[in-house]
């Protein structure tokens, strides 16, 4: 009986991880794919996995990956989603990832905390908006005066955007309560009447704007021109021994910001396969969500210009270092390298519409 | 409220009302279901209760639903069930719960048996493991990102950690609290060393060793959306995570629901092993 029990254990534990194995040993998101991107030759191509967040200041990763994984030369570039900001941290120290997008202060708090990396390319500009509820009493800025605010952490550029704009108006700091919340809580807490309005990067803006709760009191674009939020860190061993690689990460993320933005005022084709691929196989966010906030105004997220400048990094460090967000002043080039970066006119597209986009979206 | 759940809320009071004088088995069955009655109920008022209207700028009304009610619920998972990504998902978790809770029965049962038996053991390890024991599986993630990376390793580890305190915990209480009449017996006898732990000690424990197995497996299945709160891309705790991510809030209920229907079963199969000849003595004899 003892050993009939052991025997059951045994094989229910090998049955289990066999269907383990089976069903989720691989990655079951590509139609068409991996086989059409093995090269005839046989060839081994190099591989580098890139942490992303399923937000739209990461768009240019998933957009990518599933380019350079339809390709059939290149480094595969493979997008590894985390749900939150610190496990994406631990993954780049640990070295477990070889980039990431994170936050700009986070990206730049780590390299004063010695993590050896730096940030090469930006994700995005603006997409980022303030948002309150549709019937509230908000109208302007100062309204949020007394008001509860939630913001995606302390390490983040919409802390410091709702500090600089207290600054400008002559508030005190004290004046809102700022409550660090994750951001797929940010819309339900402001439908749930838990805070008074949140500034979260899309699509956590949009989602509540398009399910009629929330309404835009301010878009980054109009209150920060050229927010930055978001950044692309890589680690430095990589940038030390393995620049072609890096080199061809960053082309990759250029030429997908430039497709991205290529045609948004033509009708906006290129966001809309994005929308689907992104949405469906990358975020499992309903693709009408990501339609919505990156078409239906094509100017609330954009994806080009995105080298890093001195000038804009200077004044998120000055402000952060005001706010004691971060400890210290810290030179540019001491957490920036933007060598990488090309310059835009040099910036190969090599395709129009996503590959398999048709199959994805019938999925 | 809508008429539907009143509807169903007074039926399943008469449920009880009536169940209550029926003859066994009936109840067994009857009561339980007038109680899953009643929760769905008490979760379609609260739903409904957190649903409001706001006036849109062009003057209509529109209704903000921020509770799935249970019809929403279903509704939203019917995609994931259909699609398999529900059983798959089960299937990754019940892996990783397998996996890291048998790797905490075999080292924990044996640390657990040696520090009960060997006074000094236990002076050494009992103060570390107490230590160990309250430390939230949340908090113990950077350490698993660290050392493990991005993969079902991560989550494993913290399953077994969090399992194997309530194991090794469990069976040094048990070796420790044996009637010394056993032993001294089994001496009187000529057995010792290996032959005292193999035919005394170890039965001896045995009905503590499996309540503590059934409370560790719990609490590993407890841990599940902790442990694949890491970037795993499988899992009932990532498809809440992930749904949370997507604002699908009725699949993250959805996930809940399975998290604790799987969990039922797996309590009813640690339950069996409480009839087993070796330690039924151990166990009253109600509820079996």
């Amino acid at each position: 009986m003892k050993i009939k029990i052991l025997l059951g254990a045994i094989v229910g534990i090998a049955a289990i991880s066999v269907a383990h194995w089976k069903l989720n040993g691989t990655p079951r998101y590509m139609p068409g794919s991996p086989s059409t991107s093995t090269p005839a030759s046989g060839e081994v191509r190099a591989e580098f996995t890139v942490g992303f967040l399923p937000v739209t200041c990461h768009l240019t990763c998933p957009v990518t990956s599933w380019v350079s994984e339809h390709s059939t030369s290149g480094t595969k570039f493979k997008a590894q989603r985390f749900t939150d900001f610190p496990s994406m941290k631990e993954a780049l120290i640990a070295r477990k990832i070889d980039a990431t997008f994170m936050n700009a202060p986070l990206a730049i708090k780590l390299v004063m905390d010695g993590v050896p990396c730096k940030i090469v390319h930006l994700g995005h500009r603006d997409g980022t908006a303030l948002m309150v509820k549709t019937d509230g009493p908000i109208q302007k800025f100062e309204d949020l005066r007394g008001k509860v605010v939630a913001i995606p952490g302390r390490f983040s550029n919409q802390n410091i955007f709702l500090h600089k704009m207290m600054r400008e108006l002559g508030m005190p700091f004290d004046s809102m309560t700022i409550k660090e919340l994750p951001p797929p809580e940010h819309p339900s807490a402001l439908a749930a009447g838990a805070i008074d309005a949140y500034i979260i990067g899309e699509p956590h803006a949009a989602k509540a704007e398009l399910d009629g709760y929330g309404r835009v009191l301010l878009q980054m674009r109009d209150a920060w021109p050229n927010f930055i939020s978001c950044v692309l860190v890589v680690r430095q061993e990589l940038i030390d021994e393995r620049r072609p690689l890096v080199t061809e990460l960053v082309n990759g993320i250029a030429a997908s910001g430039e497709w991205l933005d290529e045609d948004r005022d033509r009708g906006a084709q290129h966001r809309h396969d994005a929308a689907i691929v992104a949405g469906k196989l990358f975020y499992n966010q309903k693709p009408e969500l990501l339609d919505f906030l990156l078409t239906k105004d094509v100017t609330r997220v954009s994806y080009t210009n995105l080298k890093p400048l001195q000038k804009d990094f200077n004044e998120i460090v000055g402000l952060a270092v005001e706010l004691q967000i971060l400890p210290r002043q810290i030179a540019f080039e001491e957490y920036i390298d933007d060598s990488f970066s090309p310059d835009l006119a040099t910036v190969d597209v090599p395709f129009d519409r996503l590959p398999d986009v048709e199959k994805v979206a019938a999925q | 409220m809508s008429l539907a759940p009143i509807a169903a809320t007074a039926g399943a009071v008469l449920l009880i009302v009536v169940a209550r004088k029926l003859r066994d088995p009936l109840p067994k069955f009857l009561l339980p279901l007038a109680t899953a009655i009643l929760f769905l109920c008490f979760w379609q008022f609260a739903a409904e209760q957190a649903q409001y209207e706001v006036k849109q700028p062009d003057g209509t009304k529109r209704l903000v639903e921020i509770f799935p009610t249970p019809w929403s619920t279903l509704v939203g998972m019917q995609k994931p069930i259909m699609d398999g990504t529900l059983l798959r998902y089960a299937i990754a978790s019940i892996y990783r719960v397998a996996i890291g809770f048998s790797l905490a029965v075999l080292i924990g049962i044996p640390v657990g048996l040696l520090a009960g038996w060997y006074l000094r053991g236990f002076q050494a390890i009992n103060p570390l493991i107490q230590a160990m024991r309250p430390i939230s599986p949340i908090a113990w993630i950077p350490v698993a990102v660290l050392w493990f990376g991005v993969k079902d390793s991560s989550a494993i580890f913290l399953i077994t950690l969090s399992s194997f305190f309530p194991i090794v915990t469990g069976t040094m209480t048990a070796v420790q609290t044996i009637p010394l009449v056993y032993v001294r017996s089994a001496k009187n006898y000529g057995l010792g060393g290996f032959g005292l732990f193999r035919y005394v000690v170890f039965p001896a424990c045995l009905p503590q060793i499996i309540t503590s197995l059934r409370i560790a497996l719990g609490i590993a299945w407890l841990v599940i959306v902790a442990a694949e709160m890491i970037a795993v891309d499988s899992g009932l705790g990532y498809l809440i995570m992930d749904a949370r991510n997507a604002n699908y809030y009725d699949r993250v209920v959805g996930a809940m629901i399975t998290i604790g229907l799987i969990g039922i079963g797996l309590d009813f199969v640690m339950r069996r092993l409480e009839l087993l000849d070796d330690v039924r003595w151990g166990f009253p004899k109600v509820n079996s």
